[in-house]
């Protein structure tokens, strides 16, 4: 037998307990802006899919980094050319993804007879905003994940995941607020 | 080349599971009413989402793993192989539910000056998580099943499938769990 559920309960409990540390503050931050979300009920919707998009582009940059990294085409070099290529089409896949989804976003909410309070350009502005610097900082993490891990001799595979949701969380909530604060609704 | 093959492999992908992230948050939106009845509910709903997304994941992979070891496969599925990875993530699950229960409670009183229903708190995340694991598990042992049979590669397809219906999953059982604690408490 492989599989034992004890060694599954005594490997997985450290870093989830540190992921949840981390998701409770992230938790906080709702709470501390929960009046806004109350009467904006549109970033309700919306945090779900910043904070999912955020961790989707770090996780599918850091699984090819990490295969790159195994099989031996990306080097554990800053200029390395695959690895540039890599985090600049992982940051424009966010972009793409966060304005197309922005968008759904604010047809879904009105279709569905949500309060509103924002319009269309103000709350593409403040996806866009949260989006661009979140895609930004997360895959500049991943690719920082990776390549710290691999030269540690651990697997990229089994790190950069919980790292990249963890932060992208709590760094996606943080930013919504900043950008909500900054069009001054 | 490489470049334009991840944005034609992942884009869609992405989006697919941005519209995941759009039912999820519109579930949010619906329990605005219920975050403001329920001091402390908003502060345990990233942790949750987290938990659920890191156990489900890493049980898929396992699965992966232990299928490209020749451990289970379509014919030898209900093995003890599998029982003890279904016992792992139920206990883990029940671990750090009970954790972020205590966690926000404590957060709350000391950021805030808010006082929660340790009880009532406690009990929602408590079965939240537990029935979300319940659920996601049988769906992942389903999805699998399902890959093994059509011969496909489990690891292309159990990440994205269970980052798209792990939340909205776990968000109906958040829902769920915090009206039936409200209404028995």
């Amino acid at each position: 037998m492989i599989y034992n559920w004890k060694k599954i309960v005594r490997f997985g409990l450290p870093l989830l307990t540190l992921c949840i540390f981390i998701e409770i503050f992230a938790g906080q931050m709702l709470h501390l802006g929960q009046k806004t979300l109350v009467v904006f009920p549109i970033f309700l919707i919306s945090i779900p899919v910043i904070n999912g998009v955020g961790g989707n582009i770090g996780s599918i940059l850091g699984a090819r980094l990490a295969s790159g990294l195994h099989v031996g085409y990306i080097s554990l070099n800053v200029k390395d050319e695959k690895m540039r290529e890599n985090l600049i089409t992982a940051i424009l896949m966010g972009i793409i993804t966060y304005a197309i989804l922005a968008i759904l976003i604010y047809y879904v909410a009105s279709f569905g007879g949500i309060q509103m309070g924002i319009s269309l350009i103000e709350f593409i502005s403040v996806i866009l905003g949260v989006g661009v610097l979140l895609v930004c900082v997360i895959s500049l993490i991943s690719v920082f994940t990776a390549f710290w891990s691999f030269k540690k001799g651990l697997d990229p595979d089994d790190i950069v995941a919980p790292v990249v949701t963890t932060i992208g969380d709590t760094l996606g909530i943080m930013l919504l607020f900043l950008f909500i604060g900054a069009v001054g609704i | 080349m490489y470049a334009k093959e991840m944005l034609k492999q992942s884009l869609p992908l992405l989006i697919f599971c941005g519209l995941g992230g759009i039912v999820a948050g519109s579930t949010l939106s619906v329990m605005a009413d219920i975050i403001q009845n329920i001091p402390g509910l908003i502060v345990v709903i990233p942790a949750i989402i987290a938990l659920r997304g890191n156990i489900s994941t890493a049980f898929g992979s396992r699965l992966g793993s232990a299928y490209h070891l020749g451990i289970i496969d379509a014919e030898n599925m209900w093995n003890n192989e599998l029982k003890q990875n279904v016992i792992g993530s139920l206990v883990l699950s029940f671990l750090i539910s009970t954790i972020i229960g205590i966690l926000a409670y404590g957060t709350t009183i000391l950021f805030f000056d808010v006082h929660p229903d340790p009880l009532k708190l406690i009990s929602i995340v408590l079965l939240a998580g537990i029935i979300s694991a319940i659920i996601l598990t049988l769906m992942t042992i389903v999805i699998i099943f399902i890959v093994f049979k059509r011969g496909y590669d489990p690891d292309n397809i159990t990440g994205p499938a269970l980052a798209t219906f792990g939340d909205i999953v776990t968000m109906f059982c958040i829902f769920g769990s915090a009206i039936l604690v409200e209404v028995i408490m």
